[in-house]
């Protein structure tokens, strides 16, 4: 029967070379083999190491303060991600190299010590109450102060942050749409809560005082160049660097605080909403600093595997009657609080009802028996149960003695789950598989001709020339290639061509390209060239492959339609 | 260097966005498109902008027709151009001299 419990131990074929070396004591399996785990750990090390190095990049290239809160905030994430994989790799190596002396893997027996079952935590619906003063109502008239402020989320190794939010004066909460999801937590996690925030405007007092030198400047300069000071100025500033001159990219980008934290467990896991204190970590002298109540409400989840998954399952039989002889065969399976006994195994993956549910809970009492009048099959599971003042005991009659062993170790360690995971075996909690979330808004990709072109209808080619000054450089003396899409003739020395062929003024030889020829599905004018006499006409029904450049005859035509 | 018709090319585009009329029942730009890959580019009477692409939909190498029904789409209300011309490369040249 399977039981969860029971882990596959790495196996040496007998009279190997290898087994010679570990009867030897030369190696140690343990330091042998490099445990799946650790593997996978050092991909996901490696993977932030290169996503950091890529926030890095975007942080540089970043103009626009939006865009560099959210590249910062990537690039937090990541430095916690790595430092704190960097920590787990080393606390198993560690224990690897510390803990398993002596202990071969060929040592047999039951684990001395029980672990509970590992379970899904899901923290959602994170409001964080602020508390606005009177005389923020007033102070920087005009000016909205704006803060960018996420929740870092940790248990165990695993990091994992909530959306960023931009808050100002208006909010009275910072409530997160993010579900956040850790799968593999013990009942005795700790999930660590972190508030950062960041000042949306350039940090200092000093905001006020470049703007109006940065205006008496560009009134000053060309009229674009002007334009894109302030227009940079307008658009929150550039990327910390002085906003006096035309911005300059630089590495470093807006600063994050930490405004608070608060650690959560087990006590705090409800089905339903609660709130819990906050650690306040920052102070008003703080740029960062936000008007937080204290306190944050959420709804923090967690489902045991014990109560999700089936721990065992297998062949039983029990009881239809209270005579001894009609023992029916069924397939139990038990999962949560309950040993469900299907007719088939196949019932219990369909959705059918079984035919006997028996509710197992911290107070339900289990024995294992020997049967004397049931020869052949002796061995007995007693499920008992007490509903008010009845007590209800069920007779269950298990395949072999280890198939009883297995059952009842199951069971122990069910009752052992409970007892650790407590609120949570009462019933399974709801929890909602996170949506992806949306990435942040789509960054401009730097050195995007687009991303500049804010052409008005009253600006001249002379806003396209700076632009174009600034992406260019001086690389062009030769006309590019496109140009040709503009000359009036083909280029191309056509016998059959009315005109002589001229080329564009700026070139010197003439360009060979091909007349374009597709095959339109309209009217096909009369093929009069000579040229294409020697081409066969293709069929008619062929429709239009404008990649294909066959020669039907020249387009006569130049339609025009109004639209 | 040279132009080859269905081959890929650079230019220096611009972007234009342009919202359609209400004439009567129909939804229209106000202006008139000519050409297209099936027509003869010598009596084009104007050489200014070329259209490269409309609405995401490549104009590169459509025909006349096709690239009419592209523009005059009944479910889009506004046309999203993307337009090159010649005057570009001269504001460039002008921007490498001065």
């Amino acid at each position: 029967m399977f039981s969860r419990n029971h882990r596959s131990r790495v196996t040496v074929a007998r009279g190997s070379a290898l087994e010679m070396e570990f009867k030897r004591g030369r190696f140690r399996l343990s330091l042998f083999s490099d445990p799946p785990e650790d593997t996978e750990l050092q991909r996901k090390l490696d993977h932030e190491i290169r996503m950091r190095e890529g926030a890095c990049k975007l942080l540089a290239a970043c103009s626009q303060r939006e865009q560099a809160l959210e590249a910062t905030k990537s690039l937090l994430v990541c430095n916690s991600r790595i430092l704190s994989y960097m920590g787990e790799l080393q606390r198993r190596k560690e224990a690897q190299v510390l803990g398993k002396t002596g202990r071969r893997p060929s040592d047999s027996g039951p684990p001395a010590e029980r672990s509970p079952c590992h379970g899904r935590v899901c923290i959602s619906d994170l409001r964080i109450p602020l508390m606005w003063k009177d005389t923020e109502y007033f102070k920087n008239k005009g000016d909205l102060h704006r803060w960018a402020v996420f929740l870092l989320l940790q248990l165990g190794e695993h990091i994992q942050d909530t959306e960023m939010i931009l808050v100002d004066r208006t909010l009275t909460d910072i409530s997160f749409q993010s579900n956040v999801l850790f799968t593999e937590a013990g009942p005795d996690f700790e999930l660590r809560l972190e508030l950062y925030g960041a000042c949306v405007e350039e940090e200092g007092a000093l905001t006020g005082a470049p703007k109006r030198l940065a205006t008496k400047l560009s009134s000053s300069l060309g009229r674009s160049s002007g334009r894109r000071v302030r227009a940079s100025l307008d658009s929150a500033g550039g990327s910390g660097s002085s906003p006096i001159l035309l911005p300059t990219p630089a590495v470093s980008g807006p600063r994050y605080h930490l405004l608070a934290h608060t650690t959560l467990t087990l006590a705090a896991v409800q089905d339903g909403f609660r709130t819990h204190d906050l650690t306040l970590a920052s102070h008003e002298e703080n740029p960062a600093w936000l008007p937080l109540y204290g306190s944050v409400c959420c709804r923090l989840a967690a489902q045991p595997l014990c109560m999700t998954q089936p721990t065992a399952s297998g062949t039983l039989r029990v009881q239809q009657a209270v005579e001894m002889q009609n023992w029916v065969r069924v397939h139990g399976v038990l999962k949560g609080t309950n040993l469900f006994c299907y007719r088939r195994p196949e019932d219990a993956d369909t959705g059918e009802e079984p035919l006997l549910t028996i509710a197992i809970n911290k107070e339900t009492r289990v024995r294992a028996g020997e049967l004397d009048q049931a020869p052949g099959r002796p061995f007995t599971l007693s499920i008992s149960n007490q509903y008010g003042d009845d007590e209800v005991t069920h007779t269950l009659q298990t395949e072999s003695r280890e198939a009883l062993q297995s059952w009842m170790e199951a069971l122990w360690q069910l009752f052992f789950d409970m007892s650790q995971w407590k609120q949570c075996c009462d019933e399974i909690m709801k929890i909602e598989t996170p949506a992806p979330r949306k990435p942040p808004q789509a960054l401009a990709k730097q050195g995007s001709l687009y991303h500049e072109m804010a052409i008005e209808p009253l600006d001249d080619i002379a806003a396209v020339t700076d632009i174009l000054t600034q992406r260019e450089g001086a690389r062009l003396e030769t006309p590019p290639p496109w140009l040709a899409m503009f000359t009036d003739q083909p280029a191309l020395p056509h016998p059959c061509s009315a005109a002589s062929v001229a080329p564009a003024p700026a070139w010197t030889q003439p360009l060979p390209w091909g007349r374009p020829r597709t095959f339109s599905l309209d009217a096909v004018p009369p093929d009069h060239s000579p040229r294409a006499r020697s081409v066969a006409p293709l069929p008619p029904q062929r429709s239009p492959r404008t990649r294909d450049l066959c020669s039907k005859g020249q387009p006569r035509t130049w339609l025009q339609s109004p639209v | 260097m040279s132009y080859i018709p269905g081959q890929p090319v650079t230019a220096v585009v611009q972007r234009v966005e342009i919202h359609k009329l209400r004439q009567g029942e129909n939804l229209i730009l106000g202006f008139s498109i000519g050409g297209g890959i099936d027509q003869d580019p010598s009596q084009n009477p104007f050489s200014e902008d070329k259209t490269d692409k409309v609405n995401g939909w490549d104009m590169t190498m459509v025909t006349h027709d096709q690239a009419r029904k592209r523009l005059t789409k009944r479910s889009e209300e506004v046309v999203r151009l993307l337009v090159t011309r010649q005057s570009l490369q001269k504001a460039v040249q002008q921007s490498m001299l001065s």
